[in-house]
């Protein structure tokens, strides 16, 4: 080690910081044969002592406790105004999930039931009941409005067939009530429980054989635009 | 909160985020001395060490989301900040002492402790002469003094705390001891920056 190198080890030398003990052995090995250097060596201990003493003297200085006692005032402050929950960062990240979860669930359910009453929802139809493509004849304006809804014991007679049915339920594929004037008429079999899906109770002897009969309007497009049910 | 002192800062941090009072209550214990001293070693001023150790942790409750766990421990981070607000009171506030001017009367600034029954004259004025010498270095200087020498920080940490690269920091130690040298033994006052090493000895 020549003297450069040991003017650039001598501070982590007086220090202690020098992690290589081999190099630490051959800086002290220099300072003990170059006398300049041992005077640098001497001095930077001295520096490194005083230092050292200066930093024991001010080693019991701390902030006054009001600091402590202003800051925890604005910590409980922050804490109120804006309460997080107090089970660490882990469950603050799972309550984040399951509000977000239960969001969603709401939102599916609130969806669920506005379809299923939106039948009650909607004012009931007073459109004109067309004459369908295949002449067969839907239910009369006036018999509709005495259909009561929903029920299809409680339904009306359908003038031409003889029937009991349900008003017709939109689909929701035409609000127009042009739709009608333009309407065809599907006869068509359903599962029993098809009503349900439309919001529609049912009394257990209504479908014995596990069908329903329905009416299905389906617009000049070919698309169903309503749907009525037949005792 | 006995626990709690077993705790790292991190964790701490983390806790406290979450609201516990008593995380809060055991990082600022734990961590309030280091910073005020920080402040005090490197302005000289303790109202000002006080201040800047409040507005340190008032900005850790206000926002403690600057911390990145992958610049560096939380002390350093915290020692970060209160350089940061000590620089910028300092420069807002020219009534604190003024740094290289030993005319300014900031001698008693630091007050000793008091815990040190101890301690002579001659030991006071020697610790006296070795405050009143690190508070005349120019800043950069006397940071990485204050940070190595007087905190026992290690180079790594300093540079963190000082925004600069490891070789910088042992840069300005080096220079800062020189220049400390000179000013503790009456030496010539030399130019900061001017090693002080003289180019024969190298042919030792």
């Amino acid at each position: 080690m020549n003297c450069k190198e040991f003017e650039s080890v001598i501070h982590e030398l007086v220090s202690r910081r020098v992690a290589d003990k081999t190099k630490h052995l051959e800086a002290l090995k220099h300072a003990g044969h170059c006398l300049w250097c041992a005077l640098r060596l001497d001095e930077e201990t001295k520096l490194t002592e005083s230092l050292q003493g200066l930093a024991g003297a001010l080693q019991g200085q701390r902030a006054p406790g009001r600091v402590e006692e202003a800051l925890l005032q604005a910590f409980r402050e922050r804490t109120l105004r804006a309460p997080a929950p107090r089970f660490g960062l882990a469950g603050k990240r799972l309550w984040g999930g399951l509000r977000w979860g239960l969001v969603f669930a709401a939102t599916v359910a609130i969806a669920c039931i506005v379809i299923l009453q939106w039948p009650h929802l909607r004012p009931r139809s007073s459109a004109p009941v067309a004459q369908g493509a295949n002449n067969q004849p839907l239910a009369s304006s006036e018999a509709s409005q005495a259909k009561p809804h929903g029920r299809p014991e409680s339904g009306a007679l359908d003038d031409s067939a003889g029937e009991l049915t349900t008003d017709f339920i939109p689909l929701g594929t035409c609000d127009d009530s042009q739709c009608m004037d333009e309407a065809t008429l599907v006869r068509v079999t359903l599962p029993a429980d098809a009503p349900l899906a439309f919001g529609l109770a049912l009394d257990n002897d209504y479908a014995p054989e596990g069908f329903v009969q329905a009416d299905v309007a389906l617009g000049s497009d070919g698309v169903p635009f309503a749907i009525r049910f037949v005792d | 909160m006995a626990g709690l002192t077993e705790i790292r800062d991190e964790q701490l941090l983390r806790m406290m985020q979450a609201g516990d009072e008593d995380a809060f209550t055991t990082l600022y214990r734990r961590r309030q001395g280091g910073i005020y001293r920080f402040v005090l070693e490197i302005s000289g001023s303790a109202p000002l060490a006080e201040d800047v150790t409040q507005e340190v942790f008032m900005a850790l409750i206000r926002d403690n989301r600057g911390y990145d766990p992958s610049r560096g421990p939380l002390v350093a981070y915290l020692l970060g900040m209160a350089r940061h607000h000590a620089l910028r009171f300092v420069k807002r506030d020219r009534t604190y002492v003024s740094i290289g001017d030993e005319s300014s009367g900031s001698g008693d600034l630091v007050p000793l402790s008091p815990e040190d029954p101890h301690s002579t004259m001659s030991r006071r004025e020697t610790i006296h002469s070795v405050q009143q010498a690190v508070l005349s270095l120019p800043e950069h200087y006397r940071e990485a003094v204050v940070l190595c020498d007087l905190n026992d920080m290690s180079y790594e940490d300093a540079a963190s705390v000082l925004g600069c690269s490891v070789g910088t920091v042992r840069s300005r130690l080096h220079r800062g001891r020189a220049l400390l040298i000179q000013k503790l033994t009456g030496g010539a006052k030399v130019e900061a920056g001017n090693e002080a090493i003289d180019p024969s000895r190298c042919l030792a």
